[in-house]
Protein backbone atom coordinates (compact mmCIF):
# COMPACT_ATOMS: atom_id res chain seq x y z
CA UNK A 1 0.00 0.00 0.00
CA UNK A 2 1.21 3.10 -1.15
CA UNK A 3 1.96 5.51 2.20
CA UNK A 4 0.03 8.91 2.18
CA UNK A 5 1.47 11.93 1.27
CA UNK A 6 2.70 13.68 3.81
CA UNK A 7 -0.63 16.48 5.38
CA UNK A 8 2.10 19.53 4.98
CA UNK A 9 2.65 18.72 1.05
CA UNK A 10 -0.96 17.90 0.63
CA UNK A 11 -1.53 21.42 2.67
CA UNK A 12 0.11 23.04 0.09
CA UNK A 13 -1.44 21.32 -2.96
CA UNK A 14 -5.02 22.80 -0.94
CA UNK A 15 -2.90 26.49 -0.53
CA UNK A 16 -2.53 26.26 -4.26
CA UNK A 17 -5.54 25.04 -5.44
CA UNK A 18 -7.52 27.68 -2.84
CA UNK A 19 -5.19 30.69 -4.48
CA UNK A 20 -5.46 29.82 -8.28
CA UNK A 21 -9.72 29.62 -7.36
CA UNK A 22 -9.92 32.85 -5.17
CA UNK A 23 -7.69 34.44 -8.19
CA UNK A 24 -10.07 33.47 -10.71
CA UNK A 25 -13.05 35.06 -8.88
CA UNK A 26 -14.80 31.52 -7.87
CA UNK A 27 -14.39 31.94 -4.32
CA UNK A 28 -13.47 33.94 -1.55
CA UNK A 29 -12.21 33.51 2.19
CA UNK A 30 -15.50 34.64 3.53
CA UNK A 31 -17.52 32.60 1.78
CA UNK A 32 -15.23 29.45 2.46
CA UNK A 33 -14.97 30.42 6.11
CA UNK A 34 -18.70 30.40 6.20
CA UNK A 35 -19.37 27.35 4.40
CA UNK A 36 -17.54 25.57 7.26
CA UNK A 37 -18.36 27.34 10.30
CA UNK A 38 -22.21 26.39 9.13
CA UNK A 39 -21.53 22.64 8.40
CA UNK A 40 -20.09 22.40 11.97
CA UNK A 41 -22.47 24.34 13.44
CA UNK A 42 -25.55 22.83 11.62
CA UNK A 43 -24.89 18.96 11.70
CA UNK A 44 -25.65 16.79 14.02
CA UNK A 45 -26.94 12.96 15.29
CA UNK A 46 -29.34 15.38 17.36
CA UNK A 47 -31.25 16.38 14.67
CA UNK A 48 -32.11 12.84 13.32
CA UNK A 49 -32.19 11.63 17.32
CA UNK A 50 -34.78 14.39 17.49
CA UNK A 51 -37.25 12.68 14.98
CA UNK A 52 -36.54 9.14 16.62
CA UNK A 53 -38.00 11.02 19.68
CA UNK A 54 -40.58 12.61 18.18
CA UNK A 55 -41.42 9.00 16.16
CA UNK A 56 -41.90 6.99 19.53
CA UNK A 57 -44.40 9.12 21.49
CA UNK A 58 -46.21 10.25 18.19
CA UNK A 59 -47.67 7.91 15.88
CA UNK A 60 -49.43 9.54 13.71
CA UNK A 61 -45.98 11.44 13.05
CA UNK A 62 -44.18 7.74 13.07
CA UNK A 63 -47.17 6.91 10.11
CA UNK A 64 -46.13 10.14 8.35
CA UNK A 65 -42.48 10.07 8.57
CA UNK A 66 -42.62 6.43 7.28
CA UNK A 67 -44.28 7.63 3.95
CA UNK A 68 -43.16 11.04 3.32
CA UNK A 69 -40.17 12.08 5.37
CA UNK A 70 -39.21 15.22 4.22
CA UNK A 71 -43.06 17.08 4.93
CA UNK A 72 -42.81 15.24 8.73
CA UNK A 73 -39.18 16.51 9.56
CA UNK A 74 -40.83 19.99 9.37
CA UNK A 75 -42.82 19.20 12.61
CA UNK A 76 -39.74 19.47 14.60
CA UNK A 77 -38.14 22.12 12.70
CA UNK A 78 -35.87 20.26 10.17
CA UNK A 79 -35.86 19.69 6.72
CA UNK A 80 -33.36 18.39 3.38
CA UNK A 81 -32.92 21.46 1.96
CA UNK A 82 -29.50 22.34 3.68
CA UNK A 83 -27.91 21.27 0.01
CA UNK A 84 -28.61 23.00 -3.92
CA UNK A 85 -31.29 21.14 -3.92
CA UNK A 86 -34.17 19.24 -1.24
CA UNK A 87 -32.85 15.60 -1.08
CA UNK A 88 -35.11 12.87 -0.56
CA UNK A 89 -35.43 11.33 2.81
CA UNK A 90 -36.71 8.06 3.30
CA UNK A 91 -36.68 6.62 7.05
CA UNK A 92 -36.98 2.77 7.64
CA UNK A 93 -38.00 1.66 10.75
CA UNK A 94 -36.76 -1.80 12.83
CA UNK A 95 -39.14 -3.84 13.90
CA UNK A 96 -39.27 -7.13 16.12
CA UNK A 97 -38.65 -8.50 13.20
CA UNK A 98 -36.59 -6.71 10.59
CA UNK A 99 -33.35 -4.79 11.09
CA UNK A 100 -32.20 -2.26 8.72
CA UNK A 101 -28.52 -0.77 8.04
CA UNK A 102 -27.84 2.23 5.90
CA UNK A 103 -24.31 1.83 3.30
CA UNK A 104 -23.46 4.03 0.21
CA UNK A 105 -21.61 1.23 -2.27
CA UNK A 106 -20.64 3.60 -4.62
CA UNK A 107 -18.84 6.85 -2.69
CA UNK A 108 -20.41 8.06 1.14
CA UNK A 109 -24.11 9.10 0.42
CA UNK A 110 -25.53 9.88 3.67
CA UNK A 111 -27.89 12.77 5.09
CA UNK A 112 -25.54 14.40 6.87
CA UNK A 113 -27.83 16.97 8.03
CA UNK A 114 -29.60 14.54 10.38
CA UNK A 115 -26.51 12.62 11.35
CA UNK A 116 -23.74 14.85 11.07
CA UNK A 117 -20.37 14.43 9.26
CA UNK A 118 -20.16 10.81 8.65
CA UNK A 119 -17.55 8.63 10.38
CA UNK A 120 -14.44 6.94 8.81
CA UNK A 121 -15.43 3.90 8.83
CA UNK A 122 -18.76 4.77 6.70
CA UNK A 123 -16.35 6.03 3.94
CA UNK A 124 -14.47 3.43 4.43
CA UNK A 125 -13.74 0.47 1.37
CA UNK A 126 -14.12 -2.49 4.19
CA UNK A 127 -17.41 -0.92 5.00
CA UNK A 128 -19.21 0.03 1.57
CA UNK A 129 -17.55 -3.85 0.31
CA UNK A 130 -18.59 -5.93 2.96
CA UNK A 131 -21.88 -4.95 4.72
CA UNK A 132 -23.89 -5.27 1.87
CA UNK A 133 -22.45 -9.02 1.59
CA UNK A 134 -22.22 -10.23 5.38
CA UNK A 135 -24.30 -7.61 7.35
CA UNK A 136 -24.71 -10.05 10.10
CA UNK A 137 -20.73 -10.58 10.59
CA UNK A 138 -20.28 -6.48 10.30
CA UNK A 139 -23.00 -5.63 12.51
CA UNK A 140 -21.29 -8.29 14.79
CA UNK A 141 -18.05 -6.39 14.62
CA UNK A 142 -19.81 -3.16 16.26
CA UNK A 143 -20.80 -5.72 18.87
CA UNK A 144 -24.85 -6.03 17.72
CA UNK A 145 -25.32 -9.51 17.54
CA UNK A 146 -28.80 -9.72 15.72
CA UNK A 147 -31.11 -12.99 16.67
CA UNK A 148 -31.09 -15.74 13.55
CA UNK A 149 -34.41 -15.28 13.24
CA UNK A 150 -33.66 -11.59 12.45
CA UNK A 151 -34.42 -10.21 8.83
CA UNK A 152 -31.48 -7.85 7.87
CA UNK A 153 -32.49 -5.30 5.23
CA UNK A 154 -29.42 -3.32 4.11
CA UNK A 155 -30.33 0.27 1.90
CA UNK A 156 -27.86 0.96 -0.77
CA UNK A 157 -28.15 5.24 -1.03
CA UNK A 158 -27.24 4.35 -4.56
CA UNK A 159 -29.74 7.68 -6.26
CA UNK A 160 -30.83 10.53 -5.12
CA UNK A 161 -32.86 9.44 -1.45
CA UNK A 162 -30.68 9.39 1.88
CA UNK A 163 -31.55 6.87 4.72
CA UNK A 164 -32.07 6.92 8.22
CA UNK A 165 -33.09 4.11 10.33
CA UNK A 166 -35.69 4.19 13.33
CA UNK A 167 -34.55 2.00 16.10
CA UNK A 168 -36.90 0.66 17.80
CA UNK A 169 -37.84 2.45 21.00
CA UNK A 170 -36.04 0.22 24.40
CA UNK A 171 -38.22 -1.14 26.91
CA UNK A 172 -38.21 0.42 30.21
CA UNK A 173 -38.53 4.08 28.50
CA UNK A 174 -42.33 4.85 29.75
CA UNK A 175 -42.64 7.98 30.75
CA UNK A 176 -39.62 9.81 29.47
CA UNK A 177 -40.18 12.94 27.89
CA UNK A 178 -38.97 13.67 24.62
CA UNK A 179 -35.46 15.17 25.07
CA UNK A 180 -34.65 12.22 27.48
CA UNK A 181 -35.67 9.83 24.59
CA UNK A 182 -33.14 11.99 21.92
CA UNK A 183 -30.80 11.59 24.11
CA UNK A 184 -30.13 7.33 24.04
CA UNK A 185 -30.39 7.60 20.40
CA UNK A 186 -26.92 7.07 18.91
CA UNK A 187 -25.50 8.03 15.50
CA UNK A 188 -24.86 4.37 15.01
CA UNK A 189 -28.52 3.44 16.09
CA UNK A 190 -29.36 6.14 12.91
CA UNK A 191 -27.51 4.38 10.83
CA UNK A 192 -28.23 0.51 11.74
CA UNK A 193 -24.75 -0.14 13.24
CA UNK A 194 -26.17 -0.33 16.60
CA UNK A 195 -29.73 -1.16 18.47
CA UNK A 196 -30.62 2.35 19.47
CA UNK B 1 -50.02 -5.92 -23.53
CA UNK B 2 -50.78 -2.75 -21.16
CA UNK B 3 -49.75 0.86 -22.05
CA UNK B 4 -49.28 2.07 -18.63
CA UNK B 5 -47.78 5.82 -18.48
CA UNK B 6 -44.32 5.04 -20.26
CA UNK B 7 -43.37 7.93 -17.86
CA UNK B 8 -43.42 5.42 -14.63
CA UNK B 9 -43.09 1.65 -16.41
CA UNK B 10 -42.52 -0.16 -12.94
CA UNK B 11 -44.77 -0.70 -10.42
CA UNK B 12 -44.51 -1.74 -6.53
CA UNK B 13 -44.74 -5.75 -6.44
CA UNK B 14 -42.74 -5.84 -10.64
CA UNK B 15 -40.10 -7.53 -10.75
CA UNK B 16 -37.12 -6.26 -12.88
CA UNK B 17 -33.94 -7.10 -14.15
CA UNK B 18 -30.93 -4.74 -13.77
CA UNK B 19 -29.11 -4.38 -17.22
CA UNK B 20 -25.69 -6.25 -17.84
CA UNK B 21 -24.03 -3.16 -19.12
CA UNK B 22 -20.41 -1.56 -18.50
CA UNK B 23 -20.93 2.05 -19.37
CA UNK B 24 -17.53 3.91 -19.78
CA UNK B 25 -19.35 6.82 -18.16
CA UNK B 26 -20.47 7.66 -14.43
CA UNK B 27 -23.42 5.32 -13.40
CA UNK B 28 -25.03 4.55 -10.24
CA UNK B 29 -25.93 0.98 -11.04
CA UNK B 30 -23.88 -0.87 -8.95
CA UNK B 31 -21.82 -4.10 -10.58
CA UNK B 32 -23.36 -6.58 -7.83
CA UNK B 33 -26.67 -6.15 -9.03
CA UNK B 34 -26.07 -6.08 -13.19
CA UNK B 35 -27.97 -8.61 -14.54
CA UNK B 36 -29.60 -9.74 -11.52
CA UNK B 37 -33.43 -9.91 -10.53
CA UNK B 38 -35.46 -8.04 -7.83
CA UNK B 39 -38.65 -6.58 -6.94
CA UNK B 40 -40.07 -2.89 -7.22
CA UNK B 41 -40.75 -1.93 -3.41
CA UNK B 42 -41.71 1.86 -4.02
CA UNK B 43 -40.72 4.81 -6.56
CA UNK B 44 -38.86 7.50 -5.47
CA UNK B 45 -39.91 10.30 -7.74
CA UNK B 46 -38.50 11.07 -11.04
CA UNK B 47 -35.18 12.51 -11.05
CA UNK B 48 -32.23 13.69 -13.39
CA UNK B 49 -30.47 10.99 -14.69
CA UNK B 50 -26.75 10.72 -13.18
CA UNK B 51 -25.19 9.35 -15.97
CA UNK B 52 -26.47 12.26 -18.42
CA UNK B 53 -25.83 14.77 -15.47
CA UNK B 54 -21.98 13.46 -14.85
CA UNK B 55 -21.40 14.11 -19.14
CA UNK B 56 -22.23 17.84 -18.09
CA UNK B 57 -25.19 17.23 -20.77
CA UNK B 58 -27.10 20.50 -20.61
CA UNK B 59 -30.72 18.75 -20.64
CA UNK B 60 -30.06 15.22 -18.84
CA UNK B 61 -33.07 13.11 -19.39
CA UNK B 62 -35.24 12.81 -16.29
CA UNK B 63 -36.93 9.00 -15.20
CA UNK B 64 -38.50 7.86 -11.73
CA UNK B 65 -36.35 5.99 -9.71
CA UNK B 66 -37.35 3.07 -8.03
CA UNK B 67 -35.85 1.07 -4.56
CA UNK B 68 -35.64 -2.21 -5.72
CA UNK B 69 -34.88 -5.15 -3.13
CA UNK B 70 -32.39 -8.28 -4.47
CA UNK B 71 -32.54 -11.26 -1.78
CA UNK B 72 -28.82 -11.97 -0.84
CA UNK B 73 -29.00 -15.93 -2.16
CA UNK B 74 -29.44 -14.23 -5.59
CA UNK B 75 -26.85 -11.67 -5.45
CA UNK B 76 -23.80 -13.82 -3.24
CA UNK B 77 -25.03 -17.66 -2.83
CA UNK B 78 -25.58 -17.17 0.00
CA UNK B 79 -26.61 -15.30 3.02
CA UNK B 80 -30.30 -14.50 4.14
CA UNK B 81 -30.76 -11.06 4.18
CA UNK B 82 -32.06 -8.30 1.50
CA UNK B 83 -30.44 -5.82 0.33
CA UNK B 84 -32.29 -2.55 -1.73
CA UNK B 85 -31.23 -0.40 -4.02
CA UNK B 86 -32.02 2.76 -5.68
CA UNK B 87 -32.12 2.54 -9.64
CA UNK B 88 -33.35 4.62 -12.34
CA UNK B 89 -35.68 3.51 -14.69
CA UNK B 90 -33.15 2.56 -17.75
CA UNK B 91 -31.23 0.88 -15.45
CA UNK B 92 -33.85 -1.93 -15.58
CA UNK B 93 -35.58 -4.13 -18.01
CA UNK B 94 -39.21 -6.06 -17.16
CA UNK B 95 -39.11 -9.72 -15.90
CA UNK B 96 -41.54 -12.19 -17.07
CA UNK B 97 -42.21 -11.73 -20.45
CA UNK B 98 -40.70 -12.58 -23.77
CA UNK B 99 -41.55 -9.14 -24.85
CA UNK B 100 -38.46 -6.39 -25.81
CA UNK B 101 -40.07 -2.65 -24.41
CA UNK B 102 -40.71 -1.06 -27.89
CA UNK B 103 -39.43 2.20 -26.86
CA UNK B 104 -35.35 3.31 -26.64
CA UNK C 1 -22.58 -13.72 -19.00
CA UNK C 2 -21.33 -10.17 -19.85
CA UNK C 3 -17.76 -10.33 -17.68
CA UNK C 4 -18.65 -7.18 -15.96
CA UNK C 5 -16.52 -4.88 -15.07
CA UNK C 6 -16.36 -1.41 -13.96
CA UNK C 7 -15.15 1.28 -11.87
CA UNK C 8 -12.37 1.36 -8.82
CA UNK C 9 -15.32 3.37 -6.40
CA UNK C 10 -17.61 0.95 -7.31
CA UNK C 11 -16.25 -1.91 -4.01
CA UNK C 12 -20.24 -3.58 -3.19
CA UNK C 13 -19.39 -6.93 -2.40
CA UNK C 14 -15.88 -7.11 -3.13
CA UNK C 15 -13.56 -8.68 -1.00
CA UNK C 16 -10.12 -8.05 0.63
CA UNK C 17 -10.63 -4.69 2.23
CA UNK C 18 -10.18 -6.00 5.48
CA UNK C 19 -11.29 -4.54 8.60
CA UNK C 20 -12.34 -1.32 9.15
CA UNK C 21 -11.25 0.82 12.05
CA UNK C 22 -14.10 2.78 14.45
CA UNK C 23 -12.09 5.77 15.98
CA UNK C 24 -14.19 7.08 18.94
CA UNK C 25 -14.82 10.88 19.24
CA UNK C 26 -14.02 10.91 15.51
CA UNK C 27 -13.69 14.89 14.67
CA UNK C 28 -15.59 15.67 11.41
CA UNK C 29 -12.00 16.88 9.89
CA UNK C 30 -8.32 15.42 11.16
CA UNK C 31 -6.44 18.84 9.52
CA UNK C 32 -7.45 21.76 8.37
CA UNK C 33 -6.54 21.55 4.88
CA UNK C 34 -9.55 19.10 4.82
CA UNK C 35 -12.07 21.60 5.59
CA UNK C 36 -11.05 23.90 3.20
CA UNK C 37 -11.37 20.78 0.49
CA UNK C 38 -14.79 20.32 1.75
CA UNK C 39 -15.35 24.15 1.83
CA UNK C 40 -13.94 24.42 -1.92
CA UNK C 41 -16.30 22.55 -3.48
CA UNK C 42 -19.46 23.95 -1.60
CA UNK C 43 -18.52 26.72 -3.10
CA UNK C 44 -17.98 25.29 -6.67
CA UNK C 45 -21.15 23.34 -6.32
CA UNK C 46 -22.83 26.09 -5.64
CA UNK C 47 -21.38 28.32 -8.38
CA UNK C 48 -22.13 25.79 -11.01
CA UNK C 49 -18.96 25.59 -11.80
CA UNK C 50 -19.37 21.46 -11.90
CA UNK C 51 -22.28 19.11 -10.27
CA UNK C 52 -22.11 16.66 -8.06
CA UNK C 53 -22.46 13.89 -10.98
CA UNK C 54 -19.46 15.78 -12.42
CA UNK C 55 -17.24 15.73 -9.32
CA UNK C 56 -18.16 11.92 -8.38
CA UNK C 57 -17.10 11.21 -12.07
CA UNK C 58 -13.87 12.67 -11.47
CA UNK C 59 -13.04 10.80 -8.64
CA UNK C 60 -14.01 8.07 -10.14
CA UNK C 61 -11.84 8.62 -13.37
CA UNK C 62 -8.60 9.00 -10.82
CA UNK C 63 -6.21 6.20 -11.85
CA UNK C 64 -7.20 3.27 -9.49
CA UNK C 65 -3.69 2.78 -7.59
CA UNK C 66 -3.68 6.47 -6.86
CA UNK C 67 -7.80 5.84 -5.68
CA UNK C 68 -6.91 3.39 -3.37
CA UNK C 69 -3.89 5.31 -1.83
CA UNK C 70 -5.96 8.31 -1.22
CA UNK C 71 -7.62 9.65 1.99
CA UNK C 72 -10.68 10.58 1.57
CA UNK C 73 -10.26 14.48 1.61
CA UNK C 74 -7.46 13.78 -0.82
CA UNK C 75 -10.05 12.04 -3.38
CA UNK C 76 -12.01 15.40 -3.31
CA UNK C 77 -8.97 17.78 -3.61
CA UNK C 78 -7.93 15.55 -6.74
CA UNK C 79 -11.95 15.89 -8.31
CA UNK C 80 -11.73 19.82 -7.70
CA UNK C 81 -7.95 19.99 -9.02
CA UNK C 82 -9.43 17.96 -12.12
CA UNK C 83 -12.71 19.70 -12.81
CA UNK C 84 -11.33 23.67 -12.30
CA UNK C 85 -7.90 23.61 -14.54
CA UNK C 86 -9.72 24.96 -17.11
CA UNK C 87 -10.84 28.04 -15.35
CA UNK C 88 -7.69 29.90 -14.36
CA UNK C 89 -8.15 33.50 -14.70
CA UNK C 90 -5.95 35.41 -17.10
Amino acid sequence: MTAHHPTSHTAARVRRLEERLIAAGLTDDAELDGIITRFLAGASPLNGARIVARAWVDDDFRARLLTDANSAIADVGLSMRSGLQEQRLTVVANTETTHNVVVCTLCSCYPIGLLGPSPSWYKSEAYRSRVVRDPRGVLAEFGLHLPEETTIVVHDASAESRYMVLPRRPAGTDGRTEDELAALVSREGLIGTALV
Amino acid sequence: MTMADPATRFAAGDRVRALSVDPSHHTRLPRYVRGQVGEVLDVQGVWPLADDRAQGRPDPRSEPVYTVRFAAHDLWGEGSHWVTVALWQSYLEPVGTQERPEEQ
Amino acid sequence: MLLVVSRVNDVGGQTGFGDFTVEPDEPPFHADWEARVYALNAAMLRRGVYNLDQFRDAIERMPPADYLAAGYYERWLTAIETLTSGHDDG
